[in-house]
């Protein structure tokens, strides 16, 4: 025993010790490997690839010849990485030599996207949002960056309202969540929430985005989904756009220069009579309208001339001093034929110029930039001149100290006109007859009663309506990399947004007619502070790698206007409101408004395929009621990496497929301030000053609340040549405020409640392929977009008409946000010329009782929903097409399922109610028995199918235009290098070159800009068309 | 212990700072407006809801006009006519008595009458921050106010009283404490007639006795007992209506103008007018004007006047001269003046009230012998002097003196008259409740007047 114990401890002892060995050997088996990086499809080496080894943090970079060496032991994974690429896990064996093949990252998923408050990879990201490059953005020839956004993102829609410089624009994100509310994403620059109200005071609305930079843009991201903006609570509701401008980098400086220069037309015209006709038509309308009051009053036809009488009068009249007149002094014709639309527009010429540089170095780093842009546009007396600085750094104080500030100053002059529904804004021109000289014996111009209306082109000679808006936005911040993993960020941030005016209105203008002149000046500025602090803390554990933050961020806002008028001016020539004889008015107001907040997020990773994010907001502000100070806004999202696994590696046509979902809660608080509170007003009596109650306490008012499920999948085939996504949603938004009826006994007659809700629901499709790859390339992108809108709760209430007579936007439960609701058009009686509506009798179940059966009484129609003026389709395609230095970028965008209401049809289709020029279309008009046409019998005076509340007036919203068309030459460096350029291009580039719809208007891309909101919109009264330009130019870059 | 050091010392300071910005960014105070916490805290700012309440009562929808021109409209058949039939349909649905209960004058009047009971309310709960001294004279006026107000719901809104019944007839909801939240306690129903009555009689007491003789344009305790009179005589209460008319003659603080036509038209009130409401030069207007005048004076006539008007009164009489030809229509003179005050309350229609009363209850008189009040007013309209009155003689008088302004159709209904085919207790002569308010008020839904 003793004997054989001994040898048997012998042989153990030896095994442990040649086991150790071996151990100690393996351990010892530390060896160089090394390799080379380069790409899988050119083969080329990737030069400055970085080669990491999983989970030391030991990094190397490849040299010129993409090689690299490292000291590793067997069994561990190298990570290579290189932008542009997608990073690649190699496992080291026994081999000295691992080279890596890195696939061309075509769908970016190594790039960081901006989430709100951090960065996370686009692969790892379980939300839904979308990131622009700023290069994308570049040379688009828009005045403000709101429409260059145009068709680049799935789920939003952008629409501009008309064709004026600066005009608003409608931007929504997966539809309309709102009456009263704003459905305006939260727009945030360079972590500053701005101010995106219009300000000024006079004329058509101007842009907030105006005074915000277009150039030197880094990129944007649009947080789409609930559980992304959740992140920003109570404003989160309607997705949040993030802009952030270029910083500089560590290297040599880069100056960038381009100027621009082109033209710009309206993109289309609409055909209105010339004078001929409209003398013909005319004559025959008022016939018709004489005849009819012969019946009306029982008379032989022929007996009255009532109507007749007026038009020659009226005839001889508008054609002033081209009147040709016979003997008896009877009206002939007209010497002139003038076309007016002709006069509303010009051709406008634009210039445009950006300077930049970036540089820095490790320490420091800068980027600034100027820009300068004059655009004319295409009405007349209208165009804009802006300019903007802008300079940003950024400084490496010390391993533990990052500091930075960026500042921009943005100016923008713009010489305004009038909304769309004042007689002096230019396309209202359209309603004068072409009979009418536009000036008159004395070259000065008519003017009523010579023309018809008031004479538009008084007010492009004699009223001078100057807006200057600007804006500065200053942030610093300074962070604390406390130690490894734990970060404290700090930011202040500063958005100075004011608007000046002077408008001066001449003797003879429509506002200074009666009181010699008139003139106001006017000042609005809203005045925004913002701070945040966020600990940021990476940390791991076991597999589950964590980045957590945590957050507290305030902004201040004062909204401020102050404004005074005059008249009786001496001369037009004395400008300012110091030389009124009279000062007649003057006022000034003040609001404040406030958010306070504390956020948190923890995204977590496990294995690299695991995702998951949660988040949650605490917030309050000034807007909500003391029994609802504060609302808690979570949004969680999971996302699984499904080519992560294993089991997929076989599937090698399949590069990338990740599976997502999340849920979140988002607010909406863009309304009035003090809208909760009880509130006193002044009024006066025997002019001592009193105050009287005005508004009832509502301590429960509160945030708009909106609820959305969002779910889909990313993917790639064939190494990400084709990738894309689809995601479908489902957003409920509750607590929407509506105007609620009280008993008037209570002293007050209506409240504000959370009582409404609006569901959105649609699916988003995104798509980028690489077609041909090689020295001849060719992209493509497509996105496609359909949203439903419901109505759900309109509280106490099922319908919200405001349309009067001439507007037919409602809001009713069951059917999209501002539907159409008048009268259905039946066409044309062929016996008698009068114009027919469906009766659509309803019975209780609201099922129509009497369906074709038709009435030639408006008031006997009833009214139905007669469509949507919001698309429900929206897309775009981009094609991108590459060859040596060339580049063809166009795309096409769409909308689809829309209509729009020609509301100022019933003044120029009205087949001759009035005497408003008509359009060509209107010469269909029924003449005799049995004629079958669509436009009822001309009848002056005799309202015949002009009723605006009807299915007549409205027209197919669909289009597709060519949106954006560039082509560049980029000169080769080999050539430029020599005169010490480093990049010289040369470019064209067209908007709105082509416009494909069946829209009888101008442009279906309108909104009436006198009348924008939740439940307006899709309304054309004299709006002008979108420009259609084109620009030159050249960039240099040193 | 590094970690939680460090978010000790930096989330703490952190979130102390945001809490010190709290009020600041939560709850800043709006600027063109005042908060209610604010409004009613200081003597001056009570004083001054006091005076909004003024401003509210001064509507053209109720005493800045419309509230006698309602009356007139009601009350008229023969006498008057409305023109603008078709394009301002709605006060000519008074003239034709066929209301509809979506008729927005009678809403107007309903909601504007409520704002300034909501208005008083709110000065009534705050008496307690006006100084001591000047306690009294703002509750007088504000409890003047809502009696005023409620006095005319009850008559326009209600069957008439009848005196000697029991007047549970549904009269209008009694709101007597401010409205600060809508919550369940708001949806009130109507009152009794008598409710109403009695706390108008309260409200009007205490006035009387909290007011001072001189105010002013405001209420005083001459305005308070004058309106008491006419609520005593409305009710049929002739010896409480001949004591309080009797009150404010021997008060001596007013007296008849010499020329009747003096009374009218001006921007300042009389000696005759016990109160008015004023009209501010120039955001105001004077709507009975804006209906009964000429377009020369800032009118819409509206209203033109007929012959058989004219024939009531006497050969000689002054008041008749009041009416001047426009256009070929017959026009009001009372009404000329578009910043004229409203006459509210004058001295005649005491003495008219004194010598009905009177004459009604028979000796031993208060104050004067009915013949005696009658020939002050009867006199002074430039006709000799009577040596004796019957009742319908002051009637009679109570019509030319008191014309065109908002009396013909409450007496109509206090004397048991009638108006045409509409007897006095018609519910055609009473307003709807207004249809806006049943249908956002659960506690009115079965309450709506008889004929709606």
């Amino acid at each position: 025993m003793n004997h054989i114990g001994a040898d048997f401890m012998k042989k153990l002892i030896a095994v442990i010790i040649i086991l150790s060995g071996a151990v100690l050997m393996l351990d010892a088996q530390q060896k160089t490997v090394t390799g080379k990086v380069f790409c899988s499809g050119t083969r080329q080496p990737l030069a400055g690839a970085e080669v990491e080894i999983k989970g030391t943090g030991n990094t190397v970079k490849t040299d010129e010849g993409g090689f690299y060496s490292l000291n590793v032991q067997e069994g561990e994974v190298l990570i290579f990485r290189c932008s542009g690429r997608r990073s690649r896990e190699i496992t080291v064996g026994t081999s000295d030599v691992v080279n890596a093949e890195l696939d061309i990252d075509y769908a970016g998923l190594e790039n960081d996207i901006e989430t709100g408050y951090g960065l996370r990879r686009k692969s790892k990201i379980t939300g839904t949002i979308t990131k622009i490059e700023g290069s994308a953005l570049r040379n688009i020839p828009v005045t403000t960056v709101d429409i260059a956004l145009q068709g680049r993102a799935p789920g939003l829609f952008i629409g501009q309202v008309n064709g004026k410089v600066a005009a608003m624009s409608r931007i929504m994100i997966r539809g309309t969540s709102s009456v009263y509310a704003t459905s305006q994403p939260l727009f945030i620059i360079d972590g500053i929430p701005i101010s995106a109200e219009s300000v000024n005071f006079s004329g058509a609305p101007v842009n907030p985005f105006t005074t915000v930079i277009t150039s030197d843009i880094e990129s944007v991201e649009i947080l789409r989904d609930a559980s992304s903006a959740a992140i920003y609570g109570a404003r989160g509701a309607n997705g949040v756009i993030i802009i952030n401008t270029r910083k500089g980098y560590s290297g040599d400086t880069r100056i960038d220069f381009t100027v621009r220069s082109g033209f710009s037309e309206p993109s289309r015209l609409r055909e209105f009579m010339n004078a001929d006709e409209y003398v013909t038509y005319l004559r025959e309308a008022a016939k018709n309208g004489d005849l009819m009051f012969d019946r009306y009053f029982g008379y032989e036809p022929g007996t009255i001339t009532f109507c007749r009488d007026e038009i020659e009068n009226r005839l001889k009249t508008y054609s002033g001093w081209a009147a040709v007149i016979n003997n008896s002094g009877r009206f002939l014709r007209s010497e002139v034929s003038t076309d007016w639309q002709d006069l509303a527009f010009k051709k406008g010429r634009i210039w445009s110029a950006d300077l930049s540089a970036r540089g820095g170095n490790e320490k420091l780093r800068y980027s600034a930039g100027s820009s300068y842009l004059r655009n004319d546009g295409i009405l007349v007396s209208n165009g804009i001149e802006k300019m903007s600085a802008r300079m940003r750094i950024d400084n490496k104080v010390s391993r533990l100290i990052d500091l930075g500030f960026s500042l921009s100053i943005n100016r923008a002059g713009i010489n305004q006109v009038s909304p769309d529904n004042d007689y002096s804004s230019p396309l209202q021109l359209v309603a004068q007859a072409p009979i009418t000289p536009p000036r008159d014996e004395n070259d000065e111009l008519s003017s009523f009663p010579v023309t018809s209306y008031y004479n538009a082109l008084l007010d492009v000679e004699y009223t001078s309506r100057k807006i200057t808006e600007y804006r500065s936005l200053a942030n610093g911040y300074i962070n604390l990399n406390i130690m490894e993993g734990l970060s404290w960020k700090n930011e202040v941030g500063f958005d100075l947004y004011s608007n000046k005016e002077n408008a001066r209105y001449g003797e003879k203008t429509m506002e200074g007619l009666g009181r010699s002149g008139y003139g106001f000046a006017n000042q609005g500025q809203n005045q925004n502070i913002t701070g945040r602090s966020i600990l940021l803390y990476n940390s791991r554990i076991n597999d589950i790698v964590l980045n957590s933050l945590l957050g507290a961020e305030f902004q201040h806002t004062s909204v401020e206007t102050m404004y005074t008028e005059g008249e009786r001016f001496a001369s037009d020539a004395l400008k300012t409101i110091a030389s009124a004889g009279w000062i007649s008015g003057g006022s000034s107001t003040l609001a404040n408004y406030g958010f306070l907040a504390g956020f948190f997020r923890v995204n977590a990773d496990k294995d690299g395929k695991y995702l998951l994010s949660l988040s949650g907001r605490v917030e309050g502000s000034s807007r909500f009621g003391k029994n609802n100070k504060c609302g808690f806004f979570p949004g969680i999202s999971a996302g699984w990496i499904i080519t992560e696994e294993k089991f997929m590696s076989a599937v090698s046509f399949l590069s990338f497929l990740k599976v997502k979902a999340g849920y979140g809660i988002a607010g909406n608080s863009g309304f009035g301030n003090y809208w909760h509170l009880g509130l006193y007003n002044s009024d006066n009596y025997d002019d001592v000053q009193g105050l009287v109650p005005g508004q009832v306490a509502n301590p429960d008012l509160k945030w708009e609340s909106l609820k959305e499920i969002n779910g889909g999948i990313e993917f790639g085939f064939i190494k990400d040549r084709i990738s894309g996504e689809i995601v479908i949603y489902r957003r409920k938004a509750t607590d929407i405020l509506l105007e609620e009826e009280i008993p008037s006994m209570t002293g007050y007659q209506s409240m504000i409640k959370n009582s409404g809700a609006i569901q959105n629901k649609g699916f988003e499709f995104g798509l980028n392929t690489i077609n041909k790859t090689g020295s001849f390339e060719w992209k493509t992108g497509l996105i496609f977009s359909f949203n439903r809108n419901e109505v759900l709760s309109l509280g106490r209430n099922n319908l919200l008409d405001f349309g009067g007579e001439n507007y037919m936007n409602v809001a009713m439960t069951g059917y999209p946000i501002g539907s159409f609701y008048g009268a259905e058009y039946a066409g044309v009686d062929y016996n008698t010329g009068d114009a027919l509506w469906y009766i659509n009798e309803k019975d209780v179940n609201g099922e129509i009782i009497n369906p074709g059966k038709t009435t030639s009484n408006f008031k006997s129609a009833n009214y139905v929903i007669l469509g949507n003026p919001n698309p429900e389709y929206t897309g775009a395609i981009t094609n991108t097409l590459s060859y040596r230095g060339f580049e063809l970028v166009f795309t096409f965008q769409g909308v689809a399922g829309n209509k729009i209401h020609l509301a100022g049809d019933r003044w120029m289709a009205s087949n001759g109610f009035w005497v408003d020029n008509q359009l060509k279309s209107q010469l269909r008009s029924w003449k005799t028995k049995g004629d079958i046409t669509d436009v009822p019998q001309a009848r002056l005076l005799w309202e015949n199918g002009n009723q605006s509340r009807s299915s007549r007036y409205l027209s197919d919203g669909s289009y597709l235009k060519l949106r954006d068309v560039a082509l560049s030459y980029t000169v080769p460096s080999g050539i430029i290098s020599k005169l010490n350029i480093r990049n010289l291009q040369l470019f064209v580039q067209g908007r709105n070159l082509l416009t494909i719809t069946r829209y009888e208007g101008w442009d279906p891309e309108v909104s009436a800009d006198f009348m924008v909101n939740n439940i307006f919109s899709g309304i054309d009264f004299y709006s002008a068309p979108q420009p259609r330009t084109v620009i030159f130019g050249i960039t240099l870059g040193f | 212990m590094k970690k939680s050091i460090i978010l000790t010392t930096v989330v703490l300071p952190v979130m102390a700072m945001l809490m010190t910005a709290c009020d600041w960014l939560l709850e800043p105070e709006p600027s063109q407006s005042v908060s209610e916490e604010l409004a009613l805290t200081t003597d001056a700012n009570v004083k001054s809801v006091l005076n909004g309440a003024y401003s509210l009562f001064n509507e053209p929808g109720i005493y800045g006009g419309n509230i006698l021109r309602n009356a007139e409209l009601l009350a008229g058949n023969g006498e008057i006519k409305w023109v603008n039939e078709e394009t301002y349909y709605e006060p000519y649905e008074f003239f034709t008595k066929t209301i509809s209960a979506e008729n927005q004058e009678v809403y107007i009047q309903w909601r504007d009458s409520y704002r300034v009971i909501n208005a008083v309310n709110n000065v009534l709960s705050a008496l307690d921050v006006v100084k001591p001294a000047d306690r009294t004279w703002v509750e007088g006026e504000a409890l003047f106010l809502r009696a005023l107000v409620y006095f005319d719901l009850v008559r326009f809104f209600a069957l008439p009283y009848e005196a000697g019944t029991i007047n549970n007839q549904y009269g209008v909801p009694l709101i007597l404490k401010p409205v600060r939240l809508i919550n369940d306690e708001i949806y009130k129903g109507r009152n009794t007639v008598e409710e109403v009555y009695s706390q108008i009689i309260t409200d009007l007491g205490d006035a009387a006795e909290l007011l001072p003789d001189e105010n002013g344009i405001f209420a005083t305790r001459g305005a308070a007992m004058a309106l008491l009179a006419r609520v005593f005589l409305q009710k049929g209460d002739y010896q409480n209506a001949r004591y309080a008319a009797n009150e404010v003659i021997s008060s001596g603080k007013y007296s008849l103008l010499p020329a009747y036509a003096d009374i009218f038209n001006r921007n300042e009130p009389t000696k005759e007018d016990i109160f008015v409401a004023k009209i501010a030069y120039p955001r105001e207007y004077n709507a009975m004007t804006v209906s009964f005048s000429s377009s020369a004076y800032g009118g819409y006539g509206f209203i033109e006047i007929l012959d058989g008007h004219i024939n009531i009164y006497p050969s000689g009489d002054k008041r008749a001269e009041m009416f001047y030809m426009d256009n070929g229509a017959l026009r009001c003179g009372k009404w000329n003046n578009i910043y004229g005050c409203v006459n509210l309350i004058r001295l005649s229609e005491m003495f008219l009230i004194r010598a009905e009363c009177n004459l009604r209850l028979g000796p031993p008189y208060v104050g004067a012998s009915p013949v005696d009040d009658y020939n002050e007013v009867h006199v002074r309209a430039g006709l000799p002097a009577a040596g004796s009155v019957i009742l319908d003689d002051i009637i009679l008088e109570r019509r030319c003196e008191l014309a065109f302004e908002g009396h013909r159709i409450h007496d109509i209904k206090r004397l048991k008259q009638s108006i045409g085919v509409w007897g006095y207790k018609n519910p055609k002569l009473v307003f709807p409740v207004p249809a806006r308010e049943i249908r956002n008020n659960p506690a009115l839904q079965s309450q709506q007047n008889a004929g709606y």
